[in-house]
């Protein structure tokens, strides 16, 4: 069954966060993915996360697709004008690549490249269009392509946004659904009553809706977290246990694996695994949640 | 300057559409020297609005005013005790004007009557052309005095490409090639030698892909 068709039927997809490498040696990426081999739906593979310039999704997915991974795309506004953006879906179609996810990219000064020109040629909408054209076997001069590519398409959604800020995050993830979207990955999930909140407000039948669960690596990091970005809250007593707990890792990975089994019971479409650097924790944590 | 040109009246017939009593306004700086949306075009928008509205069998009344500047709250202010009788303004000023008279005034609809395009000069009456795209980050010392981020194509700093020919541009025959211009330049200035130096990698943070600017001095700030 293909990711497409296990969402499709709302079967619970876990999928991990892989992260290509800051070079062009590889085999870490082989490494950490063969520790899970057919105990993930797919992989998904950012598109230089945070700006922080690294080999693209493209040809992680490429490489990963090469090893017998199910992979999904990350296609990124912010790096590449439409003749890009269209190359490399065409590419991605014809190297095997059969999902993909849309995304605006986070802005450039908060990578490691600062003095870079972003390029924003098309936002997230119009890069839905330029897919919807795709699949109708049209590019977006409207010249007949020699053979159209078929995506499971998915983006993001916000579940932390609060107030104003949801009802556009949810007006946003409506006129997604209606340029194709059939998944969401969320931002990370922590507090399961807020996100329960957030949840009251989507249509599941239209859309599924994937947590993501981030493995913390210390009560530092979920401090940092809580405190600085918005779109995310963790609550004090999960901090805290991190905290008071002798085997830090232990309950980090104790924490995540409640949360992907919580999800689970939710009826949530499924869950995004990232470890942000911690893939060879993943087996741990798999088998904690019972995958 | 900032160079404008002005909107097809269609444009500016659907945007007005449905109001009684509009204000358009014009700029004495850049826009009236480009002739686009000076006190001459407010007068010619105007009655041509009125014509169209009248023909259409709907009525509307339009009033003229042009403030000295659109860019500055003193000029602005000028039409503070009106500007609640009208239900919509169509500004002639650039995009800069459009934008500080929508601020200042909240609750009214303001409509853009020109295209804003770019910073440049009059090459002749009726022809202005590029030349700053406000980077933030001034070569012209480097490039005798001839900009390659607004006036080469594909805004190359160590320039030219292939695609130079005879001095043109290859996009279009009447575009002459900036960086053609730019050694032209350096030969009359016998500082030609110049030319062997690499441009480094630009900054561009400093331009627009930098976010939104903002310029702010402290010795002149009140």
């Amino acid at each position: 069954m293909t990711l497409k068709e296990k969402i499709a039927s709302r079967k619970f997809v876990v999928l991990g966060e892989f992260e290509p490498p800051k070079g062009a040696d590889f085999s870490r990426l082989t490494k950490s993915a063969n520790q899970v081999k057919g105990r993930l739906d797919a992989l998904v593979v950012p598109e230089m996360a945070n700006a922080v310039m690294k080999a693209g999704s493209l040809g992680g997915c490429a490489f990963l697709n090469a090893q017998g991974f199910e992979t999904i795309l990350q296609v990124c506004c912010r790096d590449r004008n439409r003749l890009a953006l269209q190359a490399d879906i065409l590419s991605a179609s014809a190297l095997g690549i059969s999902n993909l996810m849309a995304v605006s990219g986070e802005d450039i000064r908060f990578g490691d490249h600062p003095q870079a020109r972003e390029v924003y040629d098309l936002d997230l909408m119009q890069l839905l269009e330029i897919l919807s054209n795709f699949q109708g076997g049209r590019d977006m001069a409207g010249i007949e392509l020699t053979g159209a590519p078929a995506f499971c398409i998915g983006s993001t959604v916000n579940a932390g946004a609060i107030g104003g800020a949801l009802d556009i995050e949810i007006e946003n993830l409506e006129r997604m659904v209606e340029g194709g979207v059939q998944f969401a990955i969320t931002t990370p999930v922590f507090d399961l009553h807020r996100f329960q909140q957030f949840m009251k407000r989507i249509d599941i039948e239209k859309v599924a809706i994937i947590p993501t669960v981030l493995l913390l690596k210390s009560a530092g990091m979920a401090r940092y977290i809580d405190r600085n970005i918005k779109s995310v809250s963790i609550p004090s007593e999960m901090i805290r246990e991190i905290q008071k707990a002798p085997d830090k890792l232990k309950q980090c990975i104790k924490t995540a694996a409640e949360l992907i089994t919580h999800l689970k019971e939710m009826g949530m479409a499924g869950v995004l695994i990232s470890t942000v650097g911690w893939e060879d924790k993943l087996p741990q944590l798999l088998d904690a949640a019972k995958l | 300057m900032i160079v404008a040109d002005k909107k097809p009246i269609e444009e500016i017939i659907d945007m007005v559409k449905g109001y009684h009593k509009i204000l358009i306004v014009g700029c004495n700086e850049c826009v009236t020297v480009c002739e686009a949306g000076g006190k001459k075009e407010v007068g010619v928008l105007a009655s041509a609005l009125r014509m169209y509205f009248m023909n259409e069998g709907e009525k509307i009344e339009v009033d003229e005013i042009t403030l000295e500047r659109q860019c500055d709250h003193e000029y602005l202010e000028e039409i503070r005790n009106s500007i609640d009788q009208y239900d919509a303004v169509v500004s002639l000023a650039c995009g800069v004007g459009v934008q500080f008279m929508a601020e200042k005034y909240f609750g009214t609809p303001v409509y853009p009557g020109v295209n804003t395009c770019f910073m440049g000069v009059t090459e002749e009456r009726g022809v202005w052309s590029e030349r700053c795209q406000g980077c933030g980050q001034c070569i012209l010392d480097k490039t005798a005095g001839i900009c390659p981020i607004s006036r080469c194509a594909k805004r190359l700093l160590n320039g030219p490409c292939g695609g130079s020919t005879q001095g043109k541009c290859e996009i279009s025959k009447d575009l002459d090639c900036a960086w053609q211009l730019i050694i032209d330049r350096l030969k009359e200035l016998d500082r030609l030698d110049e030319y062997e130096e690499i441009a480094p990698i630009k900054d561009w943070s400093t331009e627009r892909a930098g976010g939104p600017r903002k310029v702010v001095r402290e010795d002149v700030r009140q």
